[in-house]
């Protein structure tokens, strides 16, 4: 299945491999087991997929369960997200808890999540240039910084993230965070 | 028999696990949704689970995982109601429920009658709360008449039976959890039992051949 172009999808979508380019809208949910996902993209209902690749700009209103997502871009859920594999590079906000089994994070903009729990997670802030760090001086509050209420793992591995509590077996609290109580 | 919790970090501590573990059985659908219970403590947002369901839960998980995937030990446990239906005979001879239970309320129907898992479980549970000598009989004949009537209105949600009493009177009630009931002073809480274990409950005594 593969939509060009500007399309919008009247209802739920199941699909073995899911192309989409441009933008595209499903006014229901989303069923695949690849879906390869460029441009701007929405899913009305829940986002359900075996592998998952998106480039560009996310908006799933429904929840998200996945075996494998890579995102480049932005990524905004207003449900829970389960993810077995979780890399993303860009900004997120997950209004609901993160499940993640393996949750690699790299920040260029904001991380948002009610929640984050899983077995391995990482969290890293792309290295800044001048004018970034120029903008976090001036008006730090647009720095991209991870806020949660807490995250638990196993393996929790942390910068600029700022938390109520974080939980796990091995934690490593890096450059950057702010974390109410931390718990190994 | 009041709703026991444990906090998700004693649980830990008890069986051993890890929070990589719990999140991972949650997305693989082994722990159910709603036992996980979000309540306020001093220290802040904690969690919580029903303490006898949650330790069997995770025993059951820890045995049978060295037999079987996580994804078939879901389906295992899914909370649906199985397909069994045993005659009145076999339910008597196994002693899945009481005699006493079956004389009293179903002594019209011969023993061929079949019984479907929902209609064992009706039985099963007036069988719990009286032979845990907290209900009499007539109670337990109402308490019947409310399943039949009402648990199909359930709709397979999760839900606990509430028993209560006050100055003799007695009333059950089907709560969809999770909940927090609270009463006026006088109204003892009987017993609140959470169906999904009398369901699990069952399944394991029908199960033991």
């Amino acid at each position: 299945m593969r939509i060009d172009g500007v399309g919008t999808v009247e209802g739920d979508l199941s699909a073995g491999d899911f192309d989409c380019n441009g933008m595209t809208k499903i006014r229901g949910g989303l069923i695949a087991s690849e879906a390869d996902i460029d441009g701007l993209f929405t899913v009305d209902g829940h986002l359900s997929a075996g592998r998952a690749k998106i480039d560009g700009k996310a908006k799933v209103k429904g929840s998200v369960k996945a075996d494998v997502i890579a995102v480049h871009g932005m990524f905004d859920v207003n449900g829970d997200c389960e993810i077995e594999d979780f890399r993303i590079e860009g900004a997120f906000d997950v209004k609901g808890l993160l499940n993640a089994g393996k949750l690699d994070v790299l920040m260029h903009g904001y991380g948002k999540a009610r929640e984050i729990g899983g077995e391995r997670i990482r969290v890293r802030r792309r290295a800044s240039g001048v004018w970034s760090r120029l903008i976090a001086w001036v008006l730090p509050r647009y720095s991209p910084e991870l806020r949660t209420a807490f995250v638990e793992g196993d393996d929790v591995d942390l910068e600029y993230t700022e938390a109520e509590v974080v939980r796990g077996g091995r934690v490593v609290i890096g450059k950057g965070c702010k974390i109410g109580l931390v718990e190994y | 028999m009041e709703q026991e919790l444990i906090s998700k970090k004693d649980l830990l501590d008890e069986k051993g696990i890890s929070y990589g573990q719990l999140y991972r059985w949650k997305r693989k659908r082994l722990i159910p949704e709603d036992w996980f219970i979000r309540k306020s403590t001093f220290t802040g947002q904690e969690t919580f689970f029903p303490k006898a369901l949650i330790l069997a839960r995770v025993d059951k998980i820890m045995n049978m995982k060295e037999d079987l995937s996580l994804d078939e030990l879901a389906d295992q446990l899914s909370p649906s109601f199985p397909d069994y239906e045993l005659r009145k005979a076999d339910v008597l001879k196994r002693n899945i429920v009481s005699h006493i239970v079956l004389d009293r309320f179903a002594s019209e129907e011969e023993e061929e009658v079949v019984y479907t898992f929902d209609k064992l479980l009706y039985f099963y549970v007036v069988d719990k709360l009286l032979l845990a000598g907290e209900m009499s009989m007539e109670e337990g004949e109402r308490l019947l008449g409310m399943l039949r009537e009402h648990f199909p209105k359930v709709e397979g949600k999760p839900c606990d039976l509430v028993f209560i009493r006050k100055m003799g009177v007695s009333s059950f009630a089907l709560l969809t959890v999770p909940a927090e009931l609270v009463f006026e002073s006088g109204v003892k809480v009987v017993a609140r039992i959470p169906l999904a274990q009398c369901v699990e409950e069952l399944k394991e005594r029908i199960m033991q051949a």
